[in-house]
């Protein structure tokens, strides 16, 4: 079987979390409960016929005055990137975090989250101009989080 | 070795620490018995310990290069770990043998994350507060000991800053456009609580207000007029408004058939103080001389500057008399009062008080007919003027 790592970041309070939760769970909760350390999940998936058991790192978000502790990169093939489609300056995060990844690992993949998309009125959604491998998700919702962790799984096995 | 088992044991008995010994491959050992309650099995001799730990996945190669190098250690910290913290640690023992330490850390854990997510909801309440601050159409600055330390969007846009940073590097100095006379956001705030002012800036005039938030913060507010009634100037020497701002108010007064008086007020011999200290002294004279008359008028009294040393003031007074003897008071005031510089200075006054039929000129020119009498009778003198 394949094992593979991937990490969730962003900053904090973007609902990597709530997305790890409801990935695996299938619930969401209100309650803003902030993660310390690491939390790994497992999740086994099918992607083109093979096996694979991702490894989810939920990680502390980053926050101004703490960066994200670079061990924690060590071994990853992958991130998802989070940020909170409601707050521009969580947005304004997602290249910084890109950055920090592709620094530690040039091969590592990554999608991108905007997530809280159920926060937006559906002329903002319009208006945001998505790249290719964003998926607009909600935890709250459920919207696009498969998406959002197979095309990663098949960037991965790529 | 004795000594260490004890301590060892002890260690173990306080469910502070846990062990798995593992082999070159990453096979099980064995393990201690706590460590059931952090992967939920007994792990067994042979299992791959990644199916307990894949917290160590993809970090394989690293780990085995501790048989390489023997000293070497591999550490992850902060695992959660079902409902624990531990701290995860792999450490060589012999050449066929590593050991995986647990070390739980949940208390301390539970400690920073209070902490952080204090921290954090503080910090998510603060962008929320500033999203509903900039969303306000009023500018506002908060001053902290004559710094200014935040303002909404709104004002950073109005001075073309993109943040507070370059704000602080422009030292506005908003006081000054307001009222020469005053030094500091401190005096702003002072001279707000006798009422708001109004600001011209560029185009736009603004009433400023001000509110004590804390002891160290005050709130300054902007807020635009959209229609003003005329196009308002403000004396910039001395912050006074100029004679038509008094003109409405005596027409509006006359209009409602109220009783007032008008004064005119001249400086004695500011020409030669000019001419003897220069004119930045001359100025002084003024402020300090506005200053000390707008301490001794009240709040519904208008002071306005009519050129150079002319000044008009509007006193709602129940009777000529009284208002005779306050403007008498305010004479013997500045008469006796010390100025920089120059030392001595009077002031000669002209009064009228409204009748039947009077206009705004009929008013001022009775008051201007007592100013100059006071003048020709010697100066320093207030007359007032009936007919
Ligand atoms: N409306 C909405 N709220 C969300 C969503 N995802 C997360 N949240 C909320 O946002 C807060 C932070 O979420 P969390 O998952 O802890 O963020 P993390 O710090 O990035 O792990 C919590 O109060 C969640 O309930 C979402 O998609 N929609
Ligand atoms: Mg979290």
């Amino acid at each position: 079987m394949i094992r593979k790592k991937i990490l969730m970041l962003g900053d904090f309070a973007v609902g990597k979390t709530s997305l790890v939760r409801h990935y695996i769970d299938n619930t969401f909760d209100d309650v803003y409960l902030t993660t310390i350390g690491v939390k790994v999940s497992k999740k086994m998936l099918a992607v083109n016929h093979v096996e694979l058991e991702l490894l989810i790192w939920d990680i502390e978000g980053e926050t101004p005055s703490k960066k994200i502790p670079k061990a924690y990169f060590k071994g990853a093939s992958g991130a998802i990137i989070v940020c909170d489609a409601s707050r521009k300056e969580t947005v304004e995060g997602i290249r910084e975090h890109i950055g920090d990844l592709l620094a530690f690992n040039r091969e590592a993949k990554y999608v991108i989250a905007y997530n809280k998309s159920d926060l937006l009125s559906a002329q903002q959604k319009e208006t945001l101009s998505l790249s290719e491998n964003t998926f607009l998700t909600s935890a709250k919702d459920g919207s696009q989080i498969d998406i959002l962790f197979t095309t990663l799984a098949k960037e991965i096995l790529l | 070795m004795r000594n260490v088992q004890i301590i060892l044991n002890a260690i173990l008995s306080k469910n502070i620490f846990e062990y798995i010994l593992v082999d070159r491959k990453l096979h099980v050992i064995s393990a201690s018995q706590g460590v059931r309650k952090y992967v939920n099995a007994m792990p067994k001799e042979g299992d791959d310990v990644l199916e307990y730990l894949p917290e160590l996945v993809g970090n394989e190669e690293e780990i085995k290069q501790i048989f390489v190098e023997k000293y070497c250690l591999y550490t992850l910290e902060s695992v959660y770990k079902n409902n624990d913290y531990v701290n995860i640690s792999v450490e060589y023992c012999d050449q066929n043998t590593a050991i995986i330490l647990l070390h739980n850390i949940t208390a301390i854990t539970r400690a920073q994350q209070n902490l952080l997510q204090y921290s954090n909801e503080s910090t998510l309440l603060y962008n929320t507060l500033q999203k509903v601050v900039d969303s306000q159409n009023t500018m506002l600055f908060v001053t902290n000991a004559e710094k200014i330390e935040f303002a909404n969007k709104k004002f950073l846009n109005f001075f073309h800053a993109e943040n507070i940073e370059e704000i602080q590097k422009k030292e506005l100095k908003l006081y000054q456009k307001l009222d020469a006379s005053l030094q500091n956001y401190r005096e702003l705030f002072v001279s707000l609580k006798e009422g708001e002012k109004y600001l011209k800036l560029g185009k736009d005039i603004f009433i400023v207000q001000a509110t004590q938030i804390e002891a160290a913060h005050t709130l300054f507010t902007l807020t635009k007029i959209t229609d003003f009634p005329h196009e308002m100037q403000l004396d910039p020497l001395t912050g006074l408004y100029r004679k038509d701002y008094l003109n409405e108010m005596v027409e509006k007064s006359l209009q409602e058939k109220r009783n007032f008086a008008l004064v005119v007020m001249d400086l004695d011999n500011f020409k030669q103080i000019n001419d003897t200290y220069g004119h930045l002294t001359g100025d002084k004279v003024l402020k300090a001389f506005v200053m000390l008359l707008k301490q001794h008028i009240r709040k519904t009294d208008l002071l306005v500057r009519w050129g150079g040393d002319e000044f008009l003031l509007f006193l709602e007074d129940g009777s000529p008399e009284n208002a005779i003897l306050k403007i008498e008071n305010i004479r013997k005031l500045i008469d006796e009062y010390h100025f920089e510089t120059i030392d001595h200075l009077s002031c000669s006054f002209g009064l009228s008080y409204t009748k039947e039929n009077d206009s705004v000129d009929s008013l001022l020119q009775r008051a201007d007919k007592a100013l100059y009498e006071a003048k020709i009778k010697g100066k320093n003198k207030v007359l007032f003027k009936e007919e």
